[in-house]
């Protein structure tokens, strides 16, 4: 058979697949006729058979370049990404994550760097003067005068107002120093010990500042009802950027980049988890934390939500037989 | 090496399911940065649009806490999850890379899912480093051969040219010196695969050649052929290349078997190569 007549018989069937390709490419979302998909893969099985015969055809190269283009374009199409599955993720988030948690090393190593810098900051903060003025910088010091001067109230008229945008800036702040935290912790590591360090060593100089001054008990009215779950999620970034980081240069027989790459996939469910606890604690920080609700309704929230962490990372979290442990997994790789 | 073989261009050999391997072309820099600043633009309009539907409906009504707060609720969305959600459902594509024809894979060629979305998305944050002018994800992508900066790489992903190229047929030849040509060749030579090839890429090009350059270009080839051949030496050269093209790939060989069986390759297990081997298949280069 000679090429030209190849040319003409197959110059129909590229053209029908292209003209789906097109046609697949424009719908986002779109319920196909089986009909139609049954003759979709049987038109890219031929072009894919037709490519790889390309060589015995002898065909020109601008068709072989054309073919490898349209095969390209209709495997884009046939192997779509699959779409969100709400029940995977919420399997991801309580079955998976809290086992994968249960046994990293990273987080116990950030829980100890995180509450050991703190405790540090905190000591000296309140036993040296001048600590804190020079960790925070003055600026800081002088807004924590101010700001716990008087102790929190607000009339629960503005509360809808305030408290909205209060939540609006938590979210973005502190959700995206945590998502920043998690994200340098890929560059060996230490980008994630670095952030770790300078956010314990803040707010540990915060507390021991603060525990000194005359207003203590405001600033105390104010950051207990959310502390649990900002501080946790702070710490489950680093955590996950850690592991992210060290993923490169413990490989436990994997080469460098399929190590990162598992690791990667593992650590967004961690991350998401982690942005959940930020908006959570964004809202108890906007609403509950600043109104002048007694104090024992926030150390009561403070004990439930420390319950909450308790329950997810050590009940959820403690090693199942291996069955169930290992199916969790598969759905991470598979369903998700 | 993702081919055990060097690589010599942006192309990258991907071998599907169907054990078909195909190529695709990876996008560098030039093609993405563009679709990023797009990205950054839709980006801003929506939040500037946010702003004002947020501003006028609850600024209005007495809530101007809440509506900015709803504003830094849309900015965080936007810059966090942008690319993740949109990468997740629409198979690979932002607006931006849309525009700009390119679309993120894995580096299988499988199409990405949403963890890989987002987390390449979530590690944009360090490529951006230092001062957001992505020296990081510059660095890195310079340094392996699929263009990956670090949140492809731990993606697993890459991004590829979504190429919109158009079928030509064979060139057709008018010259009635050609079928001249073309009567004069052996009736039994036969080139073989790589002039073919070099045959084809010849006669699709020379129409943007000037007249002395054609016969410069032809020369190494043709002039060999012409003394096989036993030609008089005042033959066109040029001509005696878009000759042999029409004998090769137009002409009808009556004189023996085809080389390979016609119809449908699903439908002939006589061909030695079609199932027997494992390996996937290596379609030529262009």
């Amino acid at each position: 058979m000679e090429v030209s007549d190849l040319l003409t018989a197959r110059r129909e069937n590229w053209r029908e697949l292209e003209l789906m390709c097109l046609r697949f490419e424009g719908r986002s979302r779109r319920v196909i006729p089986a009909a139609t998909v049954n003759r979709f893969a049987s038109l890219y099985r031929s072009a894919c058979a037709d490519l790889a015969l390309a060589d015995s055809y002898q065909l020109p190269p601008g068709t072989i370049h054309y073919l490898h283009q349209l095969v390209a374009r209709a495997h884009n199409q046939l192997y779509r990404s699959r779409t969100f599955n709400v029940r995977g993720w919420l399997k991801e988030l309580f079955v998976a994550v809290p086992q994968r948690l249960f046994n990293d090393n990273c987080l116990r190593l950030a829980f100890v760097i995180f509450w050991g810098v703190f405790l540090l900051a905190y000591a000296a903060a309140y036993y040296r003067p001048g600590f804190a003025e020079n960790t925070l910088g003055k600026e800081m010091i002088s807004y924590l005068d101010d700001g716990f001067a008087q102790p929190v109230t607000r009339s629960s008229g503005a509360a809808g107002n305030i408290g909205g945008g209060m939540v609006g800036f938590y979210i973005w702040n502190n959700a995206g120093i945590g998502l920043r935290c998690f994200a340098m912790g890929l560059l060996g590591g230490v980008g994630g010990l670095y952030a770790t360090v300078v956010n314990a060593a803040m707010i540990g100089a915060t507390f021991g500042y603060m525990a000194k001054s005359p207003n203590a008990d405001n600033f105390y009215h104010f950051v207990t009802a959310h502390a649990p779950f900002e501080l946790t999620a702070i710490i489950l970034c680093a955590a996950a950027g850690m592991r992210l980081g060290f993923a490169i240069v413990e490989t436990r027989g994997l080469t460098r980049g399929d190590s990162l790459v598992k690791t990667g996939r593992e650590s967004v469910s961690v991350v998401c988890a982690a942005v959940i606890m930020f908006l959570m604690a964004a809202g108890i920080e906007a609403f509950l934390s600043p109104s002048e609700a007694p104090y024992e309704i926030k150390a009561l929230t403070a004990v439930l939500t420390s319950a909450m962490l308790m329950f997810y990372f050590v009940f959820l979290g403690f090693p199942k037989e291996q069955g169930r442990g290992a199916r969790g997994e598969g759905m991470m790789n598979d369903e998700v | 090496m993702p081919n055990g073989a060097a690589q010599l261009d942006t192309r990258i050999e991907i071998v599907t399911p169907e054990n078909i391997a195909f190529q695709y072309r990876v996008a560098g820099p030039f093609r993405r940065l563009p679709a990023y600043l797009l990205d950054a633009v839709f980006r801003a309009l929506i939040i500037f649009a946010g702003g004002l539907i947020f501003g006028l409906t609850l600024g209005f009504s007495g809530l101007p806490g809440l509506s900015i707060g709803l504003i830094l609720i849309l900015w965080f969305a936007l810059s966090w999850f942008y690319g993740g959600l949109f990468e997740t459902f629409w198979n690979g594509q932002t607006p931006g890379k849309r525009l700009m024809r390119i679309r993120v894979v894995s580096i299988d060629g499988q199409p990405i899912n949403g963890i890989q979305a987002v987390l390449r998305n979530f590690l944009r944050e360090v490529d951006a480093q230092p001062f957001y002018l992505f020296q990081v994800g510059l660095l890195s992508a310079m340094m392996n051969d699929r263009f990956q900066r670090l949140g492809d790489l731990a993606a697993g992903t890459m991004v590829v040219v979504e190429e919109g190229h158009w079928l030509r047929g064979l060139t057709q030849i008018g010259d009635p010196e050609v079928a001249r040509l073309a009567a004069q060749i052996p009736v039994n030579y036969l080139p073989k695969r790589s002039l073919a090839r070099a045959l084809s890429a010849y006669v699709e090009r020379r129409g943007s050649f000037a007249w002395g350059r054609r016969l410069e270009i032809a020369r190494h080839v043709a002039e060999p052929l012409r003394e096989k051949f036993n030609l008089p030496p005042n033959t066109n050269l040029d001509l005696l290349l878009c000759a042999l093209y029409y004998r090769t790939f137009i002409t009808e060989r009556q004189d023996e078997e085809p080389i390979v069986p016609s119809g449908s390759p699903f439908a002939e297990p006589k061909n030695p190569y079609a199932f027997a081997e494992a390996k996937p298949w290596r379609s030529p280069t262009c």
